[in-house]
């Protein structure tokens, strides 16, 4: 392993400052990052330790009632915490799927989200929630949406100097649902060979107002499945809706072939993943997808 | 380029001259001599450099030494009282839940951090937690009977 | 001795914790990765980066230079071996030619992974950097990577010298096909033709690896005199001896092996990996020297994986379900140095079945991979999981219950064995039995959302006997303290000593035992081959009637009788006279110190086998949608003559079934085209976690071996060989598909459901 300096500010102001070397990096829980240095594939000159700096390591309820979870939070605080329980349970559940129980106390949600892989187990649900990614650098503080983020394998958005300070999470709206499975050889300790995750927000009358479909480990970057969404909105769910609706993923999906899985595998997972877990969101709704199916 | 790191481990006060790049388990191995924690993968895929940070079960292998300062760190040398095995311990010393021994100290470890948090846990709920812990000689069935065993001698306390 | 029923001992046969224990759950067990010695400097090995390429020249001027640096070894610091070089090892001995290319390649290289140098340096990171100095040019070769592609006429060769054994008249050319093995009687294709029925499977099993959570590690001083101490894990202290003794051109009397406590070997640690590289370094360098493998290097190259797999397999019975045939082509990947013997493999799939006509043949075929080394039954997994499908496969042909088949088919005490000779004394009826009348057979399946099925398999492996030797000195306190020659892999020291205790009469607490160096004890076999437990046992029988031999000497003349006329019960000698005199062990060895140590001495030599046999029945639940295979129950029936220690027992059969679930559905190697392996982590590379596997049920029935102590039989390989297949026959049963390739990955099996579901 390269040599490294490590640095570990107390405010935001001192983190920016010090990411302004070029070959700074953020370390928040390390399970990425240390075994990426360990293996030579990511060389580091400075390491920039976030997890003293107040703003990123608070889970943070939002007067309108969302929630800003801090960077630097962990996979497990944040699948106990109550306000996330409550309002966003599929984030919840998604923070238990990173690794094992050590990798879940140690692992941080923005350093899931900056890792920047396309199997990013707390993404797709997050997406689905319609996150937005505050940012803080030089000049001041950015909000985008969490999707915009990703430009490729281990490439986000964030520039030199820059820091991802929360993950802003909008109130959950009405008679809406969010759910997030993922295929794994193994039931823990291994990474998605695909995952979808899954929003549907009914009318008053139970017709689809709005769906978020998004992708994991089958595109360069987590994906949003246009077609999919498109299938879905302004229909009643049925079992038939559900199950079409997964070919629509399967095609707006690009995977493809490595040693846990071909594309073509991918695809059929992808197909059945995301019909699972819109019947999961209809379950969530109270729906009964056999009595609509007649 | 070295440096000097003084963390808490066991209850003690500990200083030591590490390599800036050294991981916690390599401090705790190779600059403080407690070798009861393993290398099997350096990664966090296999769980036998599990220690407890702050009562939480963590890979020390995916932590750099210079983290350490400020957290209460226990390895398994620190469980055992004098001659007094933890309950944990001791059921597996019964159940026959150890064989070539290298991933036990993680197990032991994992083990209590889930009984202190979970007094009485059901068997997913105990497979559960050690499932970042690879066991590959015992098939795992004795391993969480001893822990079933001690929660049962813990909460009888 | 006949052997009796273990209600009839005191401390064999009883549910004891193990004696070593404590120090493994307080973490104070000692593996080589943990010792330090005062100056000892660390070793790194550089590895080829190509899966077969010439080596033209190897340059270390530049790493030699690097600050820190102490010492740099290639090949050329070594005596080269001549091809066939064997040391003594079970049936066919060890080729040194190949285990000396195994740790430093010479030449030329034959897998991504292969060291080519090595080098010790003040500390990992400095070792590290030199590594990236040393200038080694390479011929690339093309590369041959699978069975099928190496096997073919026109494959580019490995090795020039390989001429195929057991060929007649012998081949003119070179080719990758190291030998061939022929096992026949009667005529096959005649009964393959005339049958009522017959069936025929082709099974392709990829490599995977014994899993050993702790990577291979070796510690290595060398004194002033130039006696060199090796601090090693290993299964076979004084095979790794002699390995060391070879390369190095040493002799054996000038270096000592010292067995630490190992992390687990499953077969991958009876070879040396690296340990007679750490002496040279030491030697150069005049410090202690500690080489530790990661985990990447374990998985790509640095360690012997066990074997890939093509295996194709015809049975065919009468129409009253009677075998009249089993044929069998076993085409087994050594990797990339040839000398894999198919041998017992071959002979262990088809052992338990009856049969007139039988013909079996095996061939060793070199790849560009890791030399493949031995895992738990060698072979026996891959062909279990060709033989088991077929009978299973056979029996839904013939519409016979799978359990009934097996009943009429049954090799019994005195049938022949594949190999020609009857059988000794076999249990397999009475498991059968058993497994019929169990809740796991009877039961009816419970169903769920999804499809379930049901499987049996059986399994066979032979084992092997070879030497063991232990002493046991008498302590002033009158204690047993014995020195065993073997490892501690299954938990030996904790039956020894109840064997030991035993015999003394004495509770087991009494016993201080420990495994001897190679210096300290007397030359024994490795632990493998489940051999350890039955062969040692007859060892320290041997060694404690010889002590208590010479304790009744000492004693009779303390109590002034005749020692034919002592009794001796519980730790005391005592004259048969009425109301004569006693003495204890402890008062004897206090009044007679001084008159010299009591040493009993005990060596077992071939000893009967006792083979191993198994019958496993699991339940599987089957996701047609995405291809994942949950077993839901598993419960393994095993004779194991007399269980020393049940406890022992069940997680020697336990450990075994999981690994053996890992193989059938998870673990297997994904080379790349350029003979990379594309999984080398334990991320990638999935063994079972705890959520995993069920809870497996051990159900163990006792028929005891004539002539062997205890009746014991082997217990710790066989319980590997039948789960891939047992799994399989399982899926067959919920989804009508055959799973021909192993691992039975979820992709596999979605493949195989969408190819049924294919008009």
């Amino acid at each position: 392993m390269q040599d490294f300096v490590y640095e570990r500010p107390q405010t935001m102001a001192q983190a920016v400052a010090l990411l302004r070397r070029g070959d700074a990096r953020v370390l928040a829980g390390g399970t990425d990052l240390i075994a990426q240095m360990r293996e030579g594939r990511r060389s580091v000159g400075c390491i920039v330790d976030i997890k003293r700096i107040g703003e990123l390591t608070g889970i943070l309820p939002l007067p309108e009632g969302g929630v800003a979870i801090g960077a630097a939070v962990t996979a497990a605080t944040v699948s106990r915490s109550s306000p996330i329980a409550a309002n966003f349970p599929a984030v919840a559940r998604a923070a238990r799927l990173i690794g094992g129980v050590q990798v879940q106390n140690r692992a941080s949600l923005g350093g899931n989200i900056c890792n920047a892989a396309p199997s990013a187990d707390a993404v797709p649900a997050l997406v689905c929630h319609a996150a937005e990614a505050r940012i803080a650098g030089p000049t001041g503080t950015r909000q985008l949406p969490l999707e915009t983020l990703f430009i490729g394998p281990g490439k986000t958005t964030i520039e030199r100097g820059e820091l991802l300070v929360s993950i802003v999470l909008p109130p959950p709206s009405a008679r809406s649902a969010v759910a997030y499975l993922r295929f794994t050889p193994r039931r823990e300790m291994d990474i998605a060979i695909a995952g979808a995750g899954t929003y549907l927000r009914l009318d008053q009358g139970g017709v689809i107002a709005e769906a978020r479909v998004t992708l994991a480990s089958v595109g360069p970057t987590p994906m949003r499945a246009p077609l999919a969404e498109q299938r879905l909105v302004g229909e009643r769910p049925t079992r038939a809706l559900l199950a079409e609706v997964g070919r629509c993923a399967a095609r707006d999906a690009r995977p493809i072939s490595d040693t846990r899985g071909s594309a073509d595998y991918r695809r059929s997972l992808i197909a059945v993943l995301t019909m699972r877990a819109l019947g999961d969101c209809c379950g969530q709704l109270g729906m009964d997808l056999e009595a609509s199916s007649k | 380029m070295n440096t000097l790191i003084t963390c808490t481990v066991n209850g003690e006060e500990r200083t030591a001259l590490a390599d800036t790049r050294d991981t916690l388990l390599e401090l705790l191995r190779d600059r403080l001599g407690l070798t009861g924690a393993k290398e099997g993968c350096g990664n966090g895929n296999c769980g036998t450099c599990t220690v407890l940070i702050d009562g939480a079960a963590v890979c020390s292998c995916l932590m750099l030494a210079q983290e350490a300062p400020g957290h209460d760190i226990l390895t398994i040398e620190g469980l055992a009282k004098a001659d007094t095995l933890h309950p944990i311990q001791q059921a597996i010393v019964e159940s026959g839940g150890t064989q070539c021994g290298f991933c036990t100290p993680g197990i032991v470890l994992s083990a209590k951090a889930l009984l202190d948090a979970n007094a009485l846990p059901t068997d997913a709920e105990i497979r559960h937690a050690i499932a970042g812990n690879l066991c590959r000689c015992t098939g795992y069935g004795k391993i969480v009977e001893a822990i079933h065993s001690a929660a049962t001698t813990l909460a009888g306390r | 001795m006949a052997p009796k029923p273990s209600s009839a001992y005191q401390i064999v046969g009883k549910r004891l914790p193990r004696v070593d224990a404590k120090e493994r759950v307080t973490g104070q067990a000692l593996y080589p990765a943990d010792l330090t010695i005062p100056g000892m400097v660390h070793a790194k090995l550089l590895r080829s980066p190509h899966a077969h390429a010439r080596i033209r020249s190897i340059d270390v001027a530049r790493a030699q230079a690097l600050k820190g640096v102490l010492a740099v070894v290639t090949a050329a610091d070594f005596p080269e071996l001549p091809v066939g070089a064997t040391i003594p090892m079970g049936e066919t001995g060890y080729d040194m030619w190949m285990i000396a290319a195994v740790n430093l390649a010479r030449g030329k290289v034959h897998w991504v992974g292969q060291p080519v140098a090595g080098v010790a340096a003040v500390d990992v990171h400095v070792a590290e950097a030199a590594l990236a100095l040393i200038e080694v040019d390479y011929e690339p070769l093309p590369a041959v990577l699978d069975i099928a592609a190496a096997m073919d006429p026109v494959a580019p060769v490995l090795h020039e010298h390989v001429f195929t054994k057991g060929v007649e008249p012998r081949p003119r050319a070179p080719s990758n096909v190291g030998s061939r093995t022929v096992i026949a009687r009667g005529n096959v294709a005649r009964a393959l033709e005339g049958a009522a029925a017959r069936q025929r499977i082709r099974v392709e099993v990829d490599t995977a690896h014994q899993g050993y959570l702790e990577p291979q590690a070796v510690v290595a001083q060398v004194d002033a005199n130039g006696f060199a101490t090796v601090w090693a894990s290993t299964q076979a202290q004084f095979t790794a001896e002699l390995m060391i003794a070879r390369m190095l051109g040493m002799a054996q009397s000038r270096l000592k092996v010292v067995p630490l406590e190992i992390g687990g070997g499953f077969g991958g640690k009876i070879a040396i990996h690296g340990e007679a590289v750490a002496v040279r370094l030491a030697q150069k360098c005049g410090r202690p020297v500690k080489l530790t493998l990661t985990r990447e290097e374990v998985l790509q190259g640095g360690s012997g994986p066990p074997a890939g797999a093509l295996i194709d397999v015809a049975v065919a019975a009468d129409d009253g379900g009677r075998l009249v045939a089993i044929e069998g082509t076993y085409c087994m990947d050594a990797g990339g140095l040839p000398g894999l013997s198919p041998s017992l493999l071959m002979q262990a799939s088809a052992a338990l079945y009856q049969t007139p006509n039988l013909h079996l043949q095996g061939y060793d075929v070199v790849t560009n991979k890791p030399r493949t080394e031995a895992y738990r039954g060698p072979g026996g997994i891959q062909a279990a999981f060709a033989m088991e499908q077929a009978m299973d496969a056979l029996c839904q042909r013939l519409d016979l219950d799978p359990l009934e088949f097996r009943k009429r088919n049954a090799a019994v005490t005195g049938s022949t064995m594949p190999i020609g000779t009857p059988f000794p004394s076999i249990g397999l009826t009475t498991i059968l039995q058993c497994v019929g009348e169990h809740p796991c057979w009877t039961d009816p399946l419970t169903q769920g959302r999804l499809p379930r099925g049901r499987g049996l398999a059986l399994g066979y492996w032979r084992g092997t006997s070879m030497t063991s030797a232990g002493h046991i000195t008498i302590t002033g306190d009158g204690r047993p303290m014995v020195t065993m020659g073997a490892i501690d892999l299954s938990g030996t020291r904790t039956t020894m000593a109840q064997v030991v205790a035993e015999e003394f009469g004495v509770p087991i607490s009494d016993i201080h035992i420990s495994t001897g160096d190679t210096k300290s004890v007397g030359y024994s076999d490795g632990a493998a081959g489940s051999r350890v437990a039955r062969t040692m046992t007859a060892a320290l029988i041997e060694a404690s009637r010889d002590a208590l031999a010479q304790l009744a000497g000492r004693a009779a003349e303390k109590l002034q009788c005749r020692a034919e006329d002592l009794s001796y019960a519980r730790g005391v000698f005592r004259s048969r006279q009425i109301g004569g005199p006693a003495i204890s062990l402890a008062e004897l060895m206090q009044a007679t110190l001084t008159d010299g140590a009591v040493v009993g001495r005990g060596v077992s030599t071939k000893l009967p086998l006792g083979v191993e046999i198994g019958a496993h029945v699991c339940d599987v639940e089957v996701d047609t949608a995405t291809g994942q295979v949950t077993v839901l129950r598993y419960t393994a029936f095993q004779d194991v003559g007399l269980a020393l220690n049940p406890a022992a027992v069940e997680g020697q059969i336990e450990g075994s079934v999981v690994q053996g679930l890992g193989w059938a559905l998870t673990e297997g190697f994904d080379y790349g085209p350029d003979g990379r392996l594309r999984n080398a982590s334990l991320l990638d590379y999935r063994m079972p976690t705890a959520l995993d596997v069920p809870k497996i049920e051990c159900v163990i029935v006792e028929t005891p071996v004539p002539n062997v102590p205890y009746g014991v039989r082997g217990v710790g390989e066989v319980p590997i060989v039948p789960p891939a297949a047992c799994v399989a026959n399982a899926i067959a049963r919920a989804t009508g598909v055959r799973l021909t390739r192993m691992p039975m990955t979820p992709e596999r099996v979605l493949s195989a459901l969408e190819a049924l579901a294919r008009p």
